[in-house]
This record gives C-alpha cells, structure tokens and sequence, in this order.
C-alpha cells in the first residue's frame, strides 16, 4: 500500500500539493474536499511562514514527513469522515445511515468490517418512520423559511449585480462589484450551513479555496471564471421562485391536513358546523363524518411529511451542485 | 517480516485514533491562549511526538469534531501568510470532559501496567 505513494513524484509548490490532493480526493464528497484543501492550505502557508529562509519545494518536502503527502492525506480524511459519520450521526429508527463514501483501497478493508449492514424495514416502519427522522422537521422547517432567506438572497443578488454593473462605468463601480462577489461567497457558506443542520447534507465548513500565490489581479479574475461564482447567483436567484413554492406547499399541506384531524374538536368545542360543503349546499355532515375526516388528514399529514423530505434531499442535492461543484 | 511491521502500523493507528482527542484537548487546556491547527501540530509534535503515529492531517478533522460536540470552540482571524486561521479555545465543558477523560486515561494505563506487569520486554 505504500508503493502507490511513491509513484507520484513530491510536489514542488503550495498549488500544486493542493492540486495533487484535489485529485487524491476525486470521487470524494466535495464538501470534504472543500474542507481538506483548505486545512492543507492552512498547514503548509503557516510552515512556509514559520521556515522563511527555506524554498518552496524543501519546505514541502519537509511537510510530506509530517503533514503527510498528498496521497497520505487523501486517504486520512476518506477514514476520518467515514468513522465521524458513523459516530454523529446516531442511527434512529426511521433512517438508515448514508452509504459511506467510496472508500480508497487501502480502507475497504478497515471499513468493510465496521460497517454494519441495516436490517430490512418493512413498509409499515418506512412509512411511518418519517415521523421520527429529524431531517424531515428540518425540511419542513426549512421549507417555510426558504420564503424569507429567498426572497433576501434573490434581493441580494439582483441588486448588487445591477448596483455593481450599472456603477461599473464610474470608477466606484469595481470595490462594489468586488465587494458583492465576496459577500456572495460568505452567504453561499451561510446557506451551506443553513442546508447542512436542517436538510442533513453534509456541505462546506470552509470556504473555497484561492490561490493566495497569484497577485490581486489574477485573483479578482480568476473570481470571473470560476463557474462557482456564477452557479452560486444562479441559485440565489432560484431560491425565490423555489421558497415561494416550498412555502406555499407546506402551510397549504400542513393547515389542509391539521384542518382536517382536528375539524371534530371544531365542532365539539367551538360549535362551528362541520361537514363537506359544494357551492354552498351542504351534501354531507354528521359525526359519522369525523372518523373519516380525521383518517383523510392523517394521511394527507403523513403524505405531508414524506413530500417534506424528499424535497429536503432534492434541495440538498441541488444545492450541492450549485454551491460546491469543484 | 512485513507482516509483523503492518501489525505494529495498524496497532498505532488504533492506539492514536483512540487518543488524539485527549491529547488535543490537553494541549488546548495547558496552553491558555487560542491556538490554530498549525500550532497545535507542531505542539503535539514538540511534546507529545509518537500520539500522533500518522500524519498531523489527521488532527484538523478531529479539531472539527471536537467543536461539533461543544468541547472546543473557535474564531477566524485574518492571517498575512495564508488563509483565514481557525483559532480553538477549550470550553468549560471541554475542562469537564477533560477531567472525566484524564481519570479514565490513568485508570487504563494502571491497569495496563498490571497486565503487563512480568511480561519478557
């Protein structure tokens, strides 16, 4: 297993071990990678800080020892987020636990005997099963306030992009334009960890890597062509259309259902008149209705829940693609 | 003989993944200041060299996980050399936890020492 490390010859400078890591990582979760090249980043800046009279290469040759090189980390981070999801996320009865993540060689066999293989569920417990998955309160949590956090990262982009082009004709218009691209990225963090504590997809806990070593110019356009800050806008501007339909689904599902499972106590307790109504004509009512009543918004409920989380997952994964596509 | 060596590799690892996370959160509590994860390494490294018997890439996960149990806690601070710095700071419950960790720590190490007490070194 550590003849594969050798063949790779070491790395010269900071670029190009990140660029050897991202490619030890491929196939990994991208979030993680996110994660991993920013640490690195983190490690090797402060020791080429901390050795200044040294060059790049030697400084890296060093860091190879202790650090790790680039295939040694890869296959660190790989075992350490398959054993920290395991441990996290505690398993509950409604959930299995998410398939790991392909792991390298050299870890199959340490995963393969602590994974543990979940039980059949019968379609009764996947059913009702949603009822004690957090993730699916999350989505529907998530599901009402994407109408506020839409409407303010649509706002947000729609006006510092026009605020910024219009202005670019005058010279104040750079520092805006640059200053919104910033703030774009922050929020796309923000709206990482937003998705990642309600929706349960693990994303970013770092922002994206740049490369530091490139002067400002460079930097301020290689912010330009990243497709990353375009897919982040794009999904800030979708985020509205998307909130109001997320907000509009849930509370006409939940009150719809909640309306019904409770329209028997209506009847009892506030005397309103219960029963079904067409065009004002009253076709049915009666307390034979009730039990029926409450059936129809269990179910409606239950429905309710499961649309919830399977929106959280499309959402999660659209905002994967969007926000984190490396 | 590769064999007895991959052994011996694999028997470190255990032994280091189950004591990174005390060894980190020792090094936060004696050191009274934040520190950020390049500190941290070459402090482990500077003291406690053999805990880590990987790569010191492994800590920065663990430093994470510990935040997300509410052991440590942590701020950004701009850095001229590089990105951003993750500074971490143990918490009152990291101390506790600590505690806890120290007394069961020396209660395995005793009994350990008993165990291989009379064994041919």
């Amino acid at each position: 297993m550590n003849n594969e490390h050798n063949a790779r010859p070491l790395p010269t400078t900071i670029p190009e071990y990140l660029e050897q890591l991202r490619a030890a990582l491929s196939g990994a979760d991208p979030a993680m990678i996110q994660d991993a090249l920013y640490d690195a980043e983190e490690y090797l800046r402060s020791e080429l800080a901390e050795q200044a009279g040294k060059s790049e290469a030697e400084v890296i040759a060093g860091v190879a020892g202790s650090y790790g090189a680039p295939e040694e980390v890869a296959e660190i981070y790989r075992e350490t987020e398959v054993t920290v999801n395991r441990a996290l996320r505690t398993p509950l009865p409604g959930r299995r636990p998410a398939p790991p993540p392909p792991p390298a060689a050299g870890v199959a066999a340490a995963a393969a005997t602590a994974t543990a293989v979940p039980k059949p569920r019968s379609a009764a417990a996947r059913f009702f099963g949603v009822v004690l998955d957090p993730h699916t309160y999350g989505a529907l949590f998530y599901m009402l306030l994407s109408l506020v956090t839409g409407i303010f990262f649509f706002t947000w982009v729609v006006t510092g992009l026009s605020l910024s082009v219009s202005l670019l004709i005058l010279i104040v218009g750079i520092p805006v334009l640059l200053l919104f691209l910033g703030s774009v990225r922050v929020l796309s963090l923000v709206e990482g960890r937003i998705i990642e504590t309600l929706l349960g997809v693990r994303m970013p806990r770092r922002p994206a890597y740049t490369d530091r070593s490139q002067g400002w110019l460079a930097r301020i356009g290689a912010m330009f062509t990243d497709g990353r800050t375009w897919l982040t806008m794009l999904y800030f501007v979708l985020m509205l259309p998307l909130g109001v339909a997320y907000f509009s689904v849930a509370t006409t599902l939940l009150s719809t259902s909640l309306a019904l499972v409770f329209a028997p106590v209506a009847e009892v307790v506030f005397d309103q008149p219960v029963g079904i109504w067409v065009d004002g004509v009253k076709m049915a009512s009666g307390a034979w209705l009730w039990p029926l009543s409450i059936a129809a918004g269990l179910a409606l409920l239950f429905a309710t829940l499961h649309l919830a989380r399977a929106i959280g997952r499309l959402h999660g994964a659209v905002a994967k693609h969007l926000l984190v596509r490396l | 003989m590769g064999d007895v060596e991959a052994q011996l590799r694999k028997f470190q690892k255990e032994l280091s993944a189950g004591t990174v996370s005390l060894a980190l959160l020792a090094v936060l509590a004696r050191a009274g200041e934040p520190l950020y994860g390049y500190l941290i390494a070459k402090e482990l490294e500077r003291t406690g060299d053999g805990v880590l018997s990987g790569k010191q890439s492994a800590l920065y996960p663990v430093l994470r996980n510990l935040e997300g149990a509410g052991l440590l806690e942590s701020h950004v601070e701009p850095s001229v050399a590089g990105p951003p710095r993750r500074y971490y700071r143990i918490n009152d419950e990291g101390r506790t936890v600590l505690k806890q960790w120290i007394a069961a720590w020396n209660a395995t190490r005793d009994s350990l020492e008993s165990v291989l007490e009379g064994v041919e070194r």
